[in-house]
């Protein structure tokens, strides 16, 4: 026990200057100038500023703060050292149901965020979906165009080396997609199937992608000439096509670290009430073509730009969406089995 | 025994550091492995599953074979620059040196993408091959283990280099030239008599470029295009993604233990050298 303390208050060193902000728990609520927020940079943070920082500072005199990246293990190393560093927290879904199986994070107040209308898997008891992404099909313009992931698998008949995520929870759904799966049944994974389709495009497997600015650098340097790809970062590229078929539709979520200050907690439910209305969410899917969980959302995109936006009906339909919870469940198997899949290659 | 009795006062010298080090550095390190052991009770579970599914501790082996490749491409590569280096002179040296040492002024990230500027398909190297005919199609230099070798040996050549030409250039010329006055040919004199007085500073630079190479993280996951996993990329995942810190303390134990064994067993070999 005694072990444990003294790790905590070794990490809640490590944490320094975000310790800094503990002399805000002793604060009031009124007098509360700023919050702070994890999340996962780039445009995408420049779009949470534009779409609803801006209007939550103006309506409440409340700065926020952001930092990123988000891993997941920055938000155990919070929660253990008991040094709450920034109320919100965001987290792709899987992280969120590991997190949420662990208690890294805590109930939100949706009565206090009093949303706008939301679809229903963005509003969950300990979170809150702020932005649908998906990771799809895209290729060269000058390549013969996919249609699902059978084509993609298929080398003879679309002939060009490939680029797929490494990431196993990627990459299995879509092996089993390839393999005539239908997407309702795709849950359970069938592990063993999903490794033999693998199998069989590995040789054609350029670069296993790590970051997300790979896939369309990849395809614009003819290393590749079809890729599996963020939709955010090949939407409106010259020379690069994609489609939303078979797409795996994903979203990130907002949360709150356990042990969270309530007075920056209450702050941020005002902050998450941002998210929910339409107007912010169009003009964030300005910065980055990744949208909000309103059903409102459509009508407010900039119409000629339509097909580039994961939620907009015609293209959510086609979608594939994910099993956290599944993954929250089976994912050391899985992942054992990936880094063996991937000496082997 | 005058020096035991002035021990106290140079430890006081080296009392600061050495609890700063203690306290911010050491300590913290030791808790974060005893999670290993201590989590979530008493338990070898860790390093049991570690050992039963084997395959992190491939990746590890992955990455020793990586080091040791590595470490001889440093050291075939990086032995003639030094000596040549040494036969310059001193303003050329200069030069010579900084330019071996220019490259650690630039990220490690941009000299990475470079590599695939200049060894993509559609790099330099490969359009000079195609143009010139003697490639049908390109050549894969990237996203396999040749790119990671590629990278890794670029950016810790000069952490062979300094120290190897920084020792070669305390070598004494007269003694060399005491051999050639003896009868010695050139080479003899190089074989018998210089390289055993570089000897030192080769081991030292390679051990450095071979425990370097265990945590690389960026040139791996660039280069190698998530085909050669090492075990920096893995630790990576257990504990930013999947949040595994106790499966990772584990690995991180093995490695260091590792590392540790490799360096014991050259200071051995060092120190046998040096006494026979």
């Amino acid at each position: 026990m005694t072990n444990r303390r003294t790790f905590m208050k070794a990490t809640a060193f490590a944490a320094l200057p975000g310790g800094l902000a503990l002399p805000g728990m002793a604060r009031a609520q009124s007098q509360l100038r700023e919050i702070r927020m994890v999340e996962a940079g780039g445009l995408s943070g420049d779009s949470i500023e534009a779409g609803y920082i801006r209007p939550f500072t103006a309506r409440t005199g409340i700065r926020v703060a952001r930092e990123n990246p988000n891993p997941l293990g920055k938000l155990r190393a919070m929660v253990e050292s008991r040094s709450i560093t920034a109320v919100l927290f965001e987290l792709g879904s899987l992280s969120m149901a590991i997190a949420d199986a662990a208690g890294l994070i805590e109930p939100l107040d949706w009565a206090a965020i009093n949303p706008d209308p939301m679809f229903d898997e963005a509003k969950l008891p300990n979170a809150f979906g702020y932005q649908y992404y998906s990771t799809l099909m895209a290729w060269r313009s000058d390549a013969k165009p996919p249609r699902s992931w059978a084509d993609f698998w298929d080398v003879q008949n679309f002939p060009g080396k490939r680029t797929l995520p490494d990431n196993v929870t990627l990459a299995l759904p879509m092996a089993l997609l390839a393999d005539g799966v239908a997407p309702a049944q795709l849950y359970p994974l069938d592990l063993n199937r999903a490794f033999r389709k693998l199998e069989r495009i590995k040789g054609s497997v350029s670069v296993w992608w790590g970051a997300g600015a790979q896939p369309p650098q990849l395809l614009k340097d003819n290393e590749v000439q079809y890729a599996a790809s963020y939709s955010g970062r090949v939407a409106g590229q010259a020379g690069i096509n994609m489609t939303y078929a078979q797409g795996l539709l994903d979203l990130s979520y907002f949360v709150v670290p356990k042990g969270a200050n309530p007075a920056e907690k209450a702050a941020a439910m005002g902050l998450l009430h941002e998210m929910s209305v339409a107007r912010n969410q169009a003009t964030a899917a300005e910065v980055i073509p990744y949208t909000g969980a309103s059903p409102a959302l459509e009508q407010l995109l900039p119409q000629a730009r339509l097909d580039e936006f994961p939620t907009t009906r015609s293209n959510k339909d086609v979608q594939v969406a994910g099993n956290p919870a599944w993954w929250a469940q089976n994912r050391d198997a899985a992942e054992r089995r990936w880094q063996e899949f991937k000496l082997g290659l | 025994m005058a020096s035991t009795r002035r021990f106290p006062v140079e430890l006081g010298y080296v009392l600061p550091l050495l609890l700063l080090m203690l306290a911010m550095f050491i300590l913290p390190i030791v808790l974060m492995l005893a999670r290993s052991v201590t989590q979530p009770e008493w338990t070898i579970e860790h390093y049991r599953s570690l050992i039963e599914t084997s395959v992190y501790l491939r990746v590890l082996g992955r990455t020793l074979r990586i080091a040791v490749i590595t470490t001889i491409a440093c050291a075939v590569l990086g032995y003639p620059l030094a000596y040549w280096i040494r036969g310059l002179s001193p303003q050329r040296q200069v030069l010579a040196t900084a330019l071996v040492v220019l490259p650690f002024w630039i990220s490690i990230l941009v000299r990475s993408y470079a590599w695939i500027v200049v060894l993509g398909n559609a790099g330099v190297v490969n359009r000079i091959l195609l143009d010139l005919g003697l490639v049908g199609a390109p050549v894969a230099f990237l996203y396999n283990e040749l790119g990671v070798i590629i990278g890794t040996t670029n950016v810790l050549l000069p952490f062979l280099v300094l120290p190897l030409f920084a020792a070669m250039v305390r070598i004494d010329d007269r003694l060399l030239h005491a051999a050639e006055s003896l009868g010695a040919s050139r080479g003899t004199v190089f074989r018998r008599v210089f390289f055993p007085l570089s000897l030192p500073a080769l081991a030292a630079g390679s051990i450095l470029v071979f425990i370097l190479t265990f945590g690389f993280f960026i040139t791996p996951a660039i280069l190698g295009g998530g085909r050669v996993p090492m075990v920096a990329n893995a630790l990576d995942l257990l504990i930013n993604q999947f949040a595994r810190w106790e499966a990772a303390a584990a690995l991180s134990t093995v490695l260091l233990v590792v590392t540790l064994t490799c360096f014991a067993i050259s200071r051995w070999v060092g120190a046998r050298n040096a006494t026979s």
